[in-house]
């Protein structure tokens, strides 16, 4: 067949399929969907049947597979009813009933196949269940029995309608507390039970028996939530998917700043809800920031002042440093020859991904002797804001020099033949011309330094033990380590003290950053 | 200013950039260096701006000797094909920072940047910055730029090779202009012949760091002294074949396989004294296909520039590229009657390939 006649084959073989029937369009969303289930199972084999043992061989936890396994197997059917309602989507504003009637159809069609799939092989709501064999409430009191499956494990251990469950062993737990203790248990666990009856106190020990029943109903929610999901998938905007995954992505991290701010903020917190002593929403307070411009947290005596000018020291020393150092071998590694050139490259490139552990000891004695030498020592030494930016300078240098050069590099060679014939010297000419257009890397560089020697923390700890030198980040893991028992909400206001500096830099920073030259070089802007 | 260029040379490491060139060059001459990528002729005009050190050889500019000094010593204004100006200063500032440099007072800089840049007709365009500018605005800057501290010497490194067709055509009147109003002694380099053939008042042709040729524009064309100058000079490019010249008294034949030609006697002498096949030239518009041809030939393919066609016609296994009028409407496979004119036919020695005619 011509080319041509090929060209317009496939075009007849479109059309054919858009305009065809609804029974058509189920077969295609059905067979999406069950690609995309088939594709997840294999995706699951692969990584606990597979990658697993794999990892198991070189005895590493093989976790990270589970939870992805496990993962997967959750997704499956969200994302085989995905995959049929991209099919629907297709009709969503031309003819929305079709639309809607094709991804109904595919996802109760869908949900079978998953619900008979977890019935065969015991998985989802199927699964076995730790279970005590009665039916327990929460109650003002505690966790009511109300009723018990004869000859269960409960009517084993003799407990009665009626008891009210105040606590497992010395623990106290409510209703959702024992739920979970009892999802955490295996067969024959023993779990002993206090409880009230009548006026007694009481002890029980109840073995926690496997419960195997299937019963369908459990289903039901289930699937609710799959049509629900799907109609919401037909009718979503296509440009809101990379945002709705992004979210997605980013709420922990979310939910992890949320805390920290809700913390300092409060005496105590359960999850993200603060709480007075009463265990009542509320209980704000600025006690947490108070304490630490007071100076006392729990006992432990301080003065935030010199830690924060500490800190405030080593990150600027090291971002003062790093630029210039950097910036100058970077513009000598890029524009001038000379021996032993590219020898310097690619150590300073080893040098970079040397751990810098290992160096830890051999520098502490270095920088005991510096201490040694008057005047030097009082500014480099051990136990020297000085010594430890220097320490961390060495450490950031090579990154730095490498960042420089390719900046330097991207920059025309006629740019600064030009200044020089403009009557520059070469020094004018780095500093007014060539310096001013890698400004976004210098700041960048910039921001990296800062905020290294601002969180130092494995480096500071080590070269200023037993002195007044220490930073922020030090400072932390001494109120962690010094307070029993630890104010994690105190803690917190420590650490959002510690972020307000990297904060405002950012927010300044921000503006340089977008605000990038372009242009001026024909091919290079 | 004068500019002496005795045997400049200029290598890096082992790769020779230039060797042994020497130029004269005089006061408010504009020159043009020719030549084909890789020729050595931005090397030496690197060199001449002080940018590289010459390996060997002396530069001097009038008088002085200029070897050592530092190119903002030299005074001279530089224009690069990529334009070089600089991004994060306005139109203003590029054009001001020769003066800024010179440490002019800040009144005389505004007064001569404002100058220029009307000159330039970019004097409405000084805040901007070179990112916003069209490409023949940014060379216009970069013009002013070179201009503005009064250069002794203007080079230029390929300065139109970026712009767009109409673009460059306008410019190079407006260079050519700028440069006999101000008398500005002018080295521009370029691969383009069309550019230097009309711009400059003598073109030096490079070729592998070597000059071949250093003469006016019409001598480059009409008498080429070497083989390398007659085909890279004149576009479409002259037509060469091998021949065997012989006769005597005043009458010569060129000889080649179906080729039989007769040559004058002021052509024909020297390369009939020349022992064996020698090289014969001849350039696009004085072969004609005519009736009264005596040369028979067949037309192998017919490209249309608009004003005419170029032609190639193959005459036995030779080709011979010939511009005829449209009109004649010819048609490839076409056999045609060919008429050289071989009163300006050039003969090579395919030895040296040094011209015959010309010394």
């Amino acid at each position: 067949m011509s080319l041509r006649g090929e060209l317009f084959d496939r075009t007849k073989i479109k059309t054919e399929e858009a305009s065809a029937s609804l029974q058509g369009d189920l077969v295609e969303a059905l067979r999406l969907g069950v690609i995309s289930m088939l594709v997840l199972l294999l995706a699951g084999f692969l990584l606990s049947g597979v990658i697993g043992p794999l990892f198991a061989l070189g005895s590493v936890e093989e976790t990270v597979t589970d939870v992805l396994t496990r993962l997967a197997l959750l997704a499956l059917p969200f994302v085989a009813y995905i995959a049929a309602a991209s099919v629907a989507r297709r009709y969503t504003w031309t003819d929305t009933p079709r639309a809607l009637s094709l991804a109904l159809t595919s996802t109760v069609l869908l949900f079978l196949l998953v619900a008979v799939g977890h019935y065969a092989f015991d998985y989802g709501v199927f699964a076995p269940r730790p279970s005590l064999e009665m039916t327990l409430s929460q109650t003002e009191a505690g966790i009511r029995v109300e009723a018990i499956a004869p000859g269960g494990a409960a009517d084993m251990a003799e407990m009665q309608v009626g008891d009210v469950i105040t606590a497992i062993r010395r623990d106290q737990v409510d209703l959702a507390a024992l739920n979970l203790r009892l999802s955490q248990s295996e067969e024959d666990t023993p779990l002993r039970l206090r409880f009230i009856r009548g006026d007694e106190e009481l002890q029980e020990t109840v073995r926690v028996a496997i419960d195997s029943d299937k019963q369908l109903s459990a289903l039901l929610p289930g699937l609710i939530f799959g049509l629900v999901f799907t109609v919401v998938i037909v009718f979503l905007p296509g440009q809101w998917a990379p945002y709705i995954a992004l979210v997605g992505l980013m709420t922990p991290l979310l939910v992890g700043y949320f805390w920290v701010i809700v913390a300092t903020f409060s005496y105590r917190t359960e999850g993200l809800i603060p709480l007075d002593s009463n265990d009542n929403f509320g209980g704000f307070t600025l006690e947490n920031w108070e304490s630490i411009f007071v100076g006392n947290i729990a006992g432990l005596e301080f003065n935030i002042w010199p830690i924060l000018l500490t800190s405030l020291a080593i990150a600027v020393i090291m971002t003062f440093v790093v630029l210039l150092v950097s910036s100058m071998a970077g513009y000598a590694l890029s524009r001038m020859n000379f021996p032993g050139r590219r020898f310097f490259l690619s150590f300073t490139l080893i040098l970079h991904g040397f751990p810098a552990i290992t160096l830890l000891i051999p520098i502490f004695i270095v920088l005991l002797r510096l201490g040694n030498i008057p005047i030097i020592g009082e500014l480099i030494g051990f136990n020297t804001a000085g010594g430890i930016a220097m320490v961390m300078v060495a450490f950031q240098l090579p990154l730095g020099v490498w960042l420089m050069k390719g900046f330097f590099d991207n920059i025309p060679w006629d740019m600064e033949r030009s200044a020089l014939i403009d009557g520059a010297s070469r020094w004018r000419t780095y500093w007014e011309i060539l310096l001013p257009q890698i400004r976004p890397g210098l700041l960048a560089l910039g921001i990296f330094a800062f905020i290294g020697g601002w969180n130092a923390y494995i480096i500071p700890a080590t070269y200023s033990i037993g002195s007044g030198v220490s930073n922020l980040p030090v400072f932390l893991n001494e109120l962690i380590d010094e307070t029993a028992p630890v104010d994690w909400n105190q803690v917190a206001a420590v650490g959002l003290f510690q972020l307000i500096p990297i904060f405002i830099f950012f927010i300044f920073a921000q503006e340089y950053l977008l605000n990038i030259y372009a242009g001026g070089t024909k091919g290079s802007s | 200013m004068k500019v002496t260029i005795d045997n400049l040379t200029k290598k890096f490491g082992d790769v020779v950039g230039v060797e042994d060139l020497t130029l004269h060059i005089d006061d408010g001459e504009f020159v043009a260096f020719l030549g084909p990528s890789g020729c050595g002729k931005t090397t030496t005009l690197l060199t001449l701006a002080g940018i590289y050190r010459p390996t060997d050889g002396e530069i001097r500019f009038g008088e002085r000797i200029v070897n050592q000094v530092q190119p903002k010593d030299r005074n001279i204004g530089m224009v690069f094909q990529s334009y070089a100006l600089y991004p994060h200063m306005t139109v203003f500032q590029n054009i001001a920072y020769p003066l800024k440099l010179k440490r002019v007072a800040k009144n005389i800089q505004h007064e001569r940047v404002q100058q220029v840049a009307n000159v330039m007709g970019i004097g409405n365009l000084l805040d901007r910055r070179p990112g916003q500018l069209s490409g023949g605005q940014q060379q216009r800057v970069a013009l002013g730029r070179a201009l503005v501290k009064e250069p002794d010497i203007l080079l230029f490194d390929e300065p139109l090779s970026n712009l767009d067709a109409r673009l460059r055509l306008t410019m190079r009147g407006e260079i050519k202009h700028l440069q006999k109003d101000l008398g500005i002694t002018s080295i521009y380099v370029t691969h383009d012949q069309v550019e230097a053939m009309t711009m400059a008042d003598r073109i030096a042709v490079m070729n592998g760091g070597h000059l071949q040729a250093f003469d006016s524009p019409d001598e480059l064309y009409s008498r080429p002294k070497t083989l390398f100058v007659a085909g890279f000079v004149g576009n479409p490019p002259m037509n060469f074949v091998s021949v065997d010249v012989s006769g005597s008294n005043g009458s010569y034949i060129a000889e080649a396989d179906s080729l039989r030609l007769e040559v004058g006697q002021e052509r024909g002498g020297p390369p009939a004294g020349y022992d064996g096949a020698v090289v014969m030239g001849i350039r696009p518009e004085d072969i004609q296909i005519s009736e009264n041809g005596n040369v028979s030939g067949e037309i192998f393919i017919v490209e249309p520039l608009g004003r005419e066609d170029l032609i190639d016609v193959r005459v036995g296994p030779h080709s011979f590229l010939l511009l005829e009028n449209t009109e004649s409407q010819r048609q490839s496979g076409e056999r045609v009657n060919l008429k050289f004119d071989m009163q300006k036919a050039q003969f090579f020695d395919p030895q040296t390939e040094k011209s015959l005619l010309w010394q």
